[in-house]
């Protein structure tokens, strides 16, 4: 499993310079005031893994959002990891042009990358609730891929899909009205019904036998072969005469069959449709559907951040307008199901008309139409393609059709006239074979031809259904085995993850009441996995789904848990995740015992933990300290962009090292920030009287502000020795001045001997309030202040000074 | 995820690996359905073709048959 030994990020949305995430595998904690570029490193990752920044991806926001805007045009910006794995190492960075380039092109690197990309490497504030106030089927499409069960999807479709439509197609074929107008043929040309080849070279040799051709027939070669030496030429017009009226016949039998199925496939269509369209606001919100999922994915995506609709500007609180989407794009997926369903009607109906135009058509393709006195038959064959035609016109009408489908009754396929042409060829067939009674070759020729061509014709419809039947049979049956399998599969995955759900909501809310959290596969009314709930127990009552009565805290928490119940559940090569400032609407206990459950049931793995809230980043120093994580705080500045606080100590000497280099860079505004962080400590210590604010504000303090505040209090307790020794006077004129000055922008310039003063004095007032002994280094304290002499000491009580209570 | 849990890949394989033991299933029908999956060409549109491919191979057939 791949941990992290370092992430360098330059260039990268608000890192300008380079920061280094120095992790050794080991955890990171970062406090980081809001614009400081927490999110920036989060951004980088994410660019890092998967080529994009899902929150930034839309139309008007494309790759140059990824690049730092004050770097130059010149410079990449990059990013770079060192893996506990050095194969894995690489630099990513992307030029001027959005040009991406990895240093890293080994076959390992790429398989890594792959497969990192179905894990949960990060989760920010405004995932938290994504899952959770997902739809049922947006929660099965988002679990799906990760378990790999998309695939698994995919294949239960198609088999469903074949089991279904081989049931559709055999009921459309027709098969037995089909085998039973061959039949006929056979019977009027042989006889009798024929079952079998042997029956039928029986019966066939018994017909030629008035030729006296001293032949049998063995099989069809044979039977072909008498055809053609009986055939005479004088009797081809009669024979095709007899051909073409045959064929008139038993195209239209076979035809006006299928017309019966095809007007009651059309009442049977015409029912439902009105069903659908009758309910005109249902078709006029299906009309909407796109609108409304283009508005819960605005809402997801957290493109509005206060509690108000983007369309109609109306106060509304979020989560409550998310539900009510959910709730109209699911009764509308219904009604789009629906639909769908009466698509595969007309699909269906549509499947037949083409294979009824399709036979028409050759049949109107006989060379003796062109006979004048065959001109009327032409007609009545155009009129049935025509109302086949009209049919297939209003199928294609769909439910948002202005003009409404016909009634069955206008539509109706008339069977009147085309009956009468059969019976008409048949009759003419019949005539022509009594005037030519006497030419025994002809009827023999006529019957033997007929009967060959009906029984091919027989078999191979024979042979069609049992394929089909067989293929029918099979589809139903390894569907029946697979939807077994993939159910036993869900199921067992889900009962774990709700374990794992349930036991970390639990930590982070014990005695809440809100029990046996799970995740529950949901079907259809066609008894199809179309999603997933989540149903829990409130005071032993089971509810579903959560966002029905848990409050906005709570649903983060249950969206926390899903994301490390995912991180266990799913992550098989990465060892590390990080969380971006996902407690923000947990309160104090929750935050508590969040950290807890991380240090408890993740201490395998390395957390990146970023968080702009000063309480919970104090709560977790502390238990992150005894688990040897390691702290940051990260600060941001117009030059550099996101950086690193550096250490006090790092600081001093820094301060110094410019002194001797004499490079007055940036020197000033280093003393101040080292003179502000010990007079914090030393406001802290003396209970200096500063104004009340708010604990992100709190941080902002001024150092003149600071010495003020810490000035009146010693000026008033310690009157005979902090009173007379300090230098805060000497600090507030004008060296402080020039710390300012040289802080931010002005026309003032500082030059060293006026930085040396000032740093000689805040030295001498931090040595004032420090004892600098070895086992001691500690300010002086009220807690330390001593109810007998009246004295405010150190640690050690070395440096000790008169203090009125 | 933990071993006792079967993920997509593991189902479809098993499914797979147990065709021929499904009853009342076709063989021919399931040698075809086997030969896509096993050249990653398991989809509606080519076993759609396949199928038709072998129901007219079968008609073909009768047909020479008759000749």
């Amino acid at each position: 499993m791949i941990k992290l030994k370092q992430i360098k990020i330059a260039g990268i949305r608000g890192i300008k310079e380079s920061l280094a995430l120095s992790l050794d595998k080991k955890s990171l904690l970062i406090y980081g005031d809001n614009g400081t570029g927490k999110s920036s490193i989060t951004d980088s990752i994410e660019w890092f893994y998967k080529d994009k920044i899902a929150h930034l991806a839309g139309n008007e926001i494309g790759k140059d959002s990824i690049r730092n805007i004050f770097i130059t045009d010149t410079v990449d910006s990059k990013i770079g990891f060192q893996f506990s794995d050095n194969k894995l190492d690489t630099e990513k960075s992307i030029d001027n042009s959005y040009k991406v380039f990895n240093s890293n092109s080994s076959k390992e690197y790429y398989n890594y990358i792959l497969e990192s990309q179905s894990e949960n490497l990060f989760l920010r504030y405004r995932d938290l609730t994504r899952f959770i106030v997902a739809t049922k089927g947006e929660r099965l499409k988002e679990l799906q891929p990760i378990i790999g069960f998309s695939q698994v999807q995919e294949m239960r479709s198609i088999l469903r899909k074949f089991a279904n439509k081989f049931a559709k197609d055999i009921k459309a074929a027709n098969f037995s009205n089909k085998k039973s107008n061959q039949q006929t043929i056979l019977m009027e040309s042989l006889g009798q019904n024929i079952t079998s080849d042997n029956q039928f070279f029986e019966i066939a040799s018994k017909l030629i036998l008035p030729l006296k051709l001293e032949k049998d027939i063995k099989s069809f070669k044979d039977a072909r072969f008498i055809l053609k030496s009986i055939e005479a030429k004088e009797d081809s017009q009669l024979s095709d005469q007899i051909s073409f009226n045959n064929k008139i016949a038993d195209t239209l039998k076979e035809i006006i069959d299928e017309t019966a199925l095809l007007n009651t496939l059309y009442k049977e269509y015409h029912t439902p449709y009105f069903e659908l369209k009758k309910d005109a606001e249902k078709i006029n919100n299906l009309q909407l559907l796109s609108l409304l999922t283009e508005g819960l994915n605005v809402l997801k995506k957290d493109i509005v951040k206060d509690d108000f609709c983007p369309l109609c500007q109306q106060d509304k609180n979020k989560l409550k307008l998310i539900k009510e989407l959910q709730q109209r794009i699911e009764s509308l997926s219904e009604l789009k199901s629906e639909k769908e369903k009466l698509g595969e009607k007309a699909a269906t109906i549509s499947s037949i008309l083409q294979n009824s135009l399709n036979a028409v058509n050759s049949l109107l393709r006989e060379k003796l139409f062109k006979e004048k006195e065959n001109i009327e038959t032409l007609r009545i064959i155009n009129v049935f393609k025509d109302s086949l035609n009209n049919i297939s016109s209003e199928i294609k009408k769909d439910i948002f059709s202005v003009e409404p489908l016909k009634e069955p009754a206008l539509v109706q396929i008339s069977t009147k006239d085309v009956a009468v042409l059969i019976e008409q060829s048949k009759k003419i067939v019949k005539e022509i074979t009594e005037s030519a009674k006497g030419n025994l070759k002809l009827q023999v020729h006529t019957k033997l031809s007929r009967a060959i061509d009906a029984y091919i014709v027989f078999r191979k419809i024979e042979k069609e259904q049992e394929l089909m039947l067989n293929q029918q049979n099979t589809f139903e049956a390894l569907y029946a085995d697979f939807i077994k399998r993939q159910e036993e599969a869900l199921n067992g995955f889900l009962t774990m993850f709700s374990g794992d759900i349930n036991k970390y909501y639990t930590l982070m809310n014990p005695n809440e009441k809100v029990e046996d959290i799970e995740l529950v596969p949901m079907k259809d009314k066609y008894d199809d996995l179309d999603g997933i709930t989540i149903s829990y127990k409130f005071y032993n009552k089971k509810l579903s789904p959560p966002s029905s009565l848990l409050s906005e805290s709570h649903i983060n928490c249950l969206g926390l848990s899903f994301f490390l119940a995912s991180v266990k559940a799913f992550n098989k090569v990465n060892d590390f995740f990080l969380l971006d400032d996902v407690i923000s609407s947990f309160d104090g206990h929750h935050r508590t015992r969040f950290m807890r459950l991380l240090i408890s049931e993740f201490s395998d793995f390395q957390i990146i933990l970023l968080t702009h809230e000063k309480d919970f980043f104090d709560i977790a120093s502390s238990e992150a300290k005894r688990k040897n994580w390691i702290i940051k705080s990260l600060s941001w500045s117009a030059e550099n962009g996101v950086g690193f606080e550096i250490p006090l100590v790092d600081l001093r000497t820094n301060i110094e090292e410019k002194f001797k280099s004499k490079n007055i860079d940036g020197l000033g505004n280093d003393i101040r920030k080292y003179g502000e962080r010990q007079l914090k400590q030393i406001a802290l210590n003396v209970e200096a009287d500063l104004p009340f604010r708010l604990n992100d504000r709190n941080e902002d303090r001024m150092m003149n502000e600071l010495l003020c505040g810490v000035q009146s209090k010693i000026n008033k307790h310690s009157p005979a020795s902090l009173k007379t020794k300090n230098n805060i006077d000497s600090l507030l004129a004008s060296p402080l001045l020039i710390g300012n000055k040289a802080s931010h922008d002005s026309s003032f310039k500082e030059n060293i001997s006026d930085l040396e003063v000032f740093w000689e004095d805040i030295k001498k007032l931090v040595k004032l309030f420090y004892c600098s002994e070895e086992k001691c280094e500690s300010f002086i304290s009220i807690k330390n202040f001593d109810t007998v002499k009246n004295e405010i000491r150190c640690s050690c009580g070395l440096l000790k000074y008169d203090w009125k209570k | 995820m933990s071993e006792k849990i079967k993920s997509g890949q593991d189902v479809i394989e098993d499914f797979f690996a147990e065709i021929y033991n499904v009853p009342n299933a076709d063989k021919k029908t399931i040698d075809t359905l086997v030969a896509l999956y096993s050249e990653n060409k398991f989809t509606e549109k080519n076993i759609q073709n396949a199928l038709d491919s072998q129901m007219q191979i079968e008609l073909n057939k009768i047909e020479k048959g008759n000749d």
